[in-house]
């Protein structure tokens, strides 16, 4: 676990150390974000082989932009805002280049069929697996937004700022994906 | 499990005029509840201790005050407005300099003047009332040097008599 005595400074003052080329307050404030940039570029990119070159590039534009970060905003929106992006510039690469992944490889062989715990997970792991692949179908401002508000738990408005769009629109994008997944979705999954 | 964030009211703002019955909205609701729960319990796998060290050595770098300052020029250049009004300047420096023409920014002189001189490239027109005064039998007389740095400019008249109706050209 990550501690020095930068630990209970603010962000913004960490900021202002980093400007003046401190490394310590570097480390610190990124420890303190990393599990959620790397969290929200999981679930945007969902490829764990790009994740970390995903993260690593967030950082790197964190690091080299900070100079033009504004007091009067939240270093935590700017900083959702660089990883969602990355993220989504990540995501739309992948879905040019990306080979169509089957459902059989979900590796269920590690997990007991006639096991009914094991049963059980397999059956969630395919269902999981069913989901994501209707979920890649969608527009990826559409399935961002989605992400971002019910599993991030972003409010529409710093979704809005982010996607560069409106309230309304975000509100848009999410009641399509829900809709689409509702279609896709039909009759598949248990009630 | 059930999301956290996704609460009935919002559901209900979503699909506002969606649903016959009370019945079929809460059916429904059930329903993307169960795939959110499915999306939100798939576990992210934690970077390792050494992945974050990593990547966090590869990325660091110190900010350069230099470059923001920079940025923040080239911001304010890329503003439309900004944007727009160099872009003006700029074609009338260019089309300037591509006819050879200096940029006249004052009124041309008035016709009273005893001499003004007008360059156009490589001609110079000479006009006023000492040109009048010297051929007082030509309407609006002008006289035009041409050839620009040669040892011997050409020097023609221009006018006309009666009236406009006799255009008069006279080298000199």
């Amino acid at each position: 676990m990550w501690m020095n005595r930068h630990d209970s400074v603010s962000d913004e003052a960490l900021i202002e150390e980093i400007r003046r080329g401190d490394r310590d307050a570097a480390a610190c404030l990124y420890h303190r974000h990393i599990n959620r940039v790397h969290r929200i570029c999981h679930r945007i990119v969902s490829d764990r082989s790009e994740v970390a070159d995903c993260v690593q590039e967030v950082w790197l534009k964190v690091f080299r932009s900070l100079g033009r970060f504004r007091r009067e905003e939240s270093f935590v929106a700017w900083l959702n805002s660089i990883a969602v992006n990355t993220s989504t510039d990540y995501w739309r690469r992948r879905k040019r280049h990306r080979d169509r992944v089957a459902i059989e490889d979900a590796q269920p062989e590690s997990l007991p069929s006639n096991d009914p715990i094991g049963g059980q997970r397999l059956d969630d792991m395919l269902v999981h697996r069913r989901i994501q692949q209707v979920l890649e179908q969608v527009s990826v401002k559409q399935r961002t937004a989605l992400i971002l508000r019910y599993l991030e738990g972003m409010p529409l408005p710093e979704i809005a700022r982010v996607l560069g769009c409106r309230e309304g629109t975000v509100r848009t994008h999410i009641h399509r994906c829900l809709l689409f997944l509702r279609a896709k979705l039909a009759g598949k999954r248990k009630q | 499990m059930t999301n956290r964030y996704f609460s009935l009211e919002e559901f209900q703002a979503l699909f506002s005029d969606r649903f016959a019955s009370q019945e079929e909205m809460l059916r429904e609701y059930a329903f993307f509840l169960s795939v959110l729960d499915q999306l939100e319990v798939a576990p992210v796998p934690e970077l390792s201790a050494w992945e974050k060290e990593e990547i966090f050595r590869r990325s660091w770098r110190e900010p350069s005050y230099e470059s923001s300052r920079l940025w923040t020029w080239f911001a304010f250049l890329r503003r439309p407005a900004v944007t727009f009004a160099l872009g003006i300047v700029l074609g009338c420096v260019l089309m300037s300099a591509v006819t050879g023409n200096r940029l006249e920014l004052v009124r041309p002189a008035a016709a009273d003047q005893p001499l003004t001189v007008e360059h156009m490239g490589y001609t110079q027109a000479y006009r006023g009332t000492i040109i009048d005064g010297l051929y007082p039998q030509i309407e609006d007389p002008r006289i035009v040097l041409e050839g620009g740095d040669q040892s011997a400019p050409k020097r023609v008249l221009y006018g006309t008599i009666n009236n406009g109706e006799i255009d008069v050209v006279w080298n000199l």
